[in-house]
């Protein structure tokens, strides 16, 4: 075998192209970033790891506090910006918890888009990873219409603005533009109805992030889906915190004859409304659709998707040795991928402490990112990387030592 | 210890196992060993969690005085937890090596990100100094490593 295993790659120099050189700057960048973050706090409570962790907990924060306002808010186009007054005014803590589902709703679209840049940034998208990043785009996508209908809802002249500038973007659609924003409005024009369908559309969706979120965590072994609980106090603590110095206040009550011009600009969920001050309405569809279709493309172009135009070492994906597997589920427990199952095993083991095996382990290629964890995992050698089998890892120890 | 300032260059001799994705070793490596220390001799390996512990063992059976791993910082492995379980690995290591009168201090797991370089390096100079505190003990035990070896010897 002449695979050259030393010296070893340069992995992050190598990738060619103005694409390819923006990419390792920004790996570069982010990762100094991480160093100086390291210099407050110790690397398991760098809160950069935990975005992820972070953006769930605002989730389930959202979705606490939306039960609480569901059960007081009344979706008509005389009760909605009444029913929320009451809320905020008349029921006690509901201005609390009001502000927090305003504020929780930032910081999930925050730690939602801080997730996003840094796996971008750090490469944690490509190979088997391709499954997280697609799931995460649709969870971007959900979660900032979900945001979207949530100002709606509160039906004050911010409300109408933006439910207008809704509409022009929807009527901009070419072919399916007018009926789909009959759809929306529920008839010709706003009515009781289109309140109903808003909530039904704040609703649904924040469901279906769950089952998002399922398909996100679908191929992650132990996912990190909580941050450290220094990080859990400190967020639902700034959350209520900001909830009780700056409460959240809608504007004037929405008047049918009324046309407010400007309305208060919450950047995180209303830039393409803002955008639109500039770009015209169907430009703007455009430019959403394309972004989305640019993010759901990001794992397969450029010539980074495979390990060998990345310079990586091409380790193979790692094999089971039938003969030594005992199918005692050690690296089925670590493999971080999932991509390692347990069958029931066809015939015993050729050792002597695969004898007595009923499990078999089996390696899903499709899934495997041949980092090797198996490898270390099995005590038994039933496991190697074709590219770098333990008899070349102890050669190099033997010389190493002899040296 | 004035008989052993002549060797010092070569002792204590150490072997070390980085992960391809964490500390940039471009500038620090040369032919492999540490250009400022050559008696560190360093594997790269594709994930700090690829390391089997026996292959530690071997290593400090072989005549190393000392032996670490290298992975990413905690919670930014590449690979998602390939530095936890081998940190894990490395105590379960440790207390084994306690059970058969090996100094533990002889093995280390170490995590650093790209651009930990300088900080790698004083790591790597601590252990190194922890090391020359040590009696000589590794070169005092046969150079073959007694079960683990043997073991794979005759599946390999």
């Amino acid at each position: 075998m002449t695979i050259a295993l030393q010296p070893g790659p340069a992995p992050r120099t190598a990738v060619r192209g103005r694409y390819g050189r923006l990419m390792t700057w920004l790996l570069r960048a982010t990762l100094r970033l991480d160093t100086a973050i390291h210099r407050i706090w110790p690397t398991d409570y760098n809160p950069l790891y935990y975005t992820g962790g972070l953006a769930n907990l605002f989730l389930l924060i959202l979705v606490l506090s939306g039960l609480f306002l569901f059960f007081y808010y009344e979706a008509s186009l005389g009760g909605a910006f009444d029913s929320v007054r009451y809320i905020t005014e008349g029921v006690p803590y509901g201005g609390i918890i009001r502000g927090v589902h305003r504020y929780a709703a930032d910081a999930f679209i925050v730690a939602v888009l801080l997730h996003l840049f840094r796996n971008w940034f750090t490469d944690r998208y490509l190979f088997s990873r391709d499954n997280p990043w697609i799931s995460g785009m649709f969870l971007l996508v959900f979660g900032g219409f979900v945001g979207v209908t949530g100002y709606q809802l509160i039906w004050d002249e911010r409300a109408q603005v933006l439910t207008g500038l809704f509409l022009g973007l929807l009527r901009s659609i070419p072919g399916v533009g007018d009926p789909l924003a009959r759809i929306f409005l529920g008839g010709a024009g706003v009515s009781d109805g289109t309140l109903v369908r808003i909530l039904f559309l704040h609703i649904a969706p924040a469901s279906t992030l769950y089952v998002l979120l399922w398909w996100h965590y679908l191929r992650l072994r132990h996912p990190k889906i909580w941050p450290p609980a220094t990080w859990v106090l400190f967020s639902v603590g700034l959350i209520f915190l900001l909830a009780g110095i700056i409460p959240a206040r809608g504007g004037e009550p929405a008047a049918p004859g009324a046309r407010p011009t400007g309305f208060p600009l919450d950047l995180f969920f209303l830039l393409p409304f803002w955008l639109l001050n500039w770009i015209p309405p169907g430009g703007m569809v455009a430019a959403l659709a394309l972004l989305v279709v640019l993010g759901l493309a990001i794992p397969y172009v450029g010539r980074r998707e495979h390990p060998e135009a990345m310079n990586v070492r091409h380790a193979g994906v790692a094999q089971v040795i039938d003969g030594n597997c005992t199918g005692c589920e050690l690296c089925y427990y670590d493999c971080p991928y999932n991509a390692i199952i347990m069958v029931s095993s066809p015939a015993p083991g050729l050792s002597r402490a695969a004898a007595n095996r009923t499990l078999l382990a089996v390696v899903l290629e499709s899934r495997c990112v041949e980092c090797g964890i198996c490898v270390g995992a099995c005590p038994f050698e039933a496991l190697e990387l074709p590219g770098f089998l333990e008899r070349d890892v102890k050669r190099l120890v033997a010389e190493a030592v002899r040296a | 210890m004035p008989e052993r300032t002549a060797a010092a260059g070569e002792w204590p001799k150490i072997v070390g196992f980085v992960c391809d994705w964490s500390v940039d070793l471009a500038p620090l490596v040369e032919a492999g060993r540490l250009r400022e220390l050559p008696n560190v001799r360093i594997i790269r390996i594709p994930c700090s969690g690829f390391v089997r512990p026996a292959w530690l063992e071997d290593a400090l059976g072989r005549g190393a005085d000392g032996v670490f791993v290298t992975g990413c910082p905690y919670g930014d492995c590449l690979n998602r937890e390939g530095n936890y379980l081998m940190r894990d690995r490395v105590d379960q290591l440790q207390r084994r090596l306690v059970r058969r009168r090996i100094d533990p201090a002889r093995l280390a797991m170490l995590a650093h990100g790209l651009h930990d370089g300088q900080a790698f390096l004083a790591e790597i100079r601590a252990f190194v100094e922890r090391l020359r505190a040590l009696p000589k003990a590794a070169a005092a035990r046969p150079p073959q490593a007694p079960a683990a070896a043997s073991a794979t010897e005759g599946e390999g």
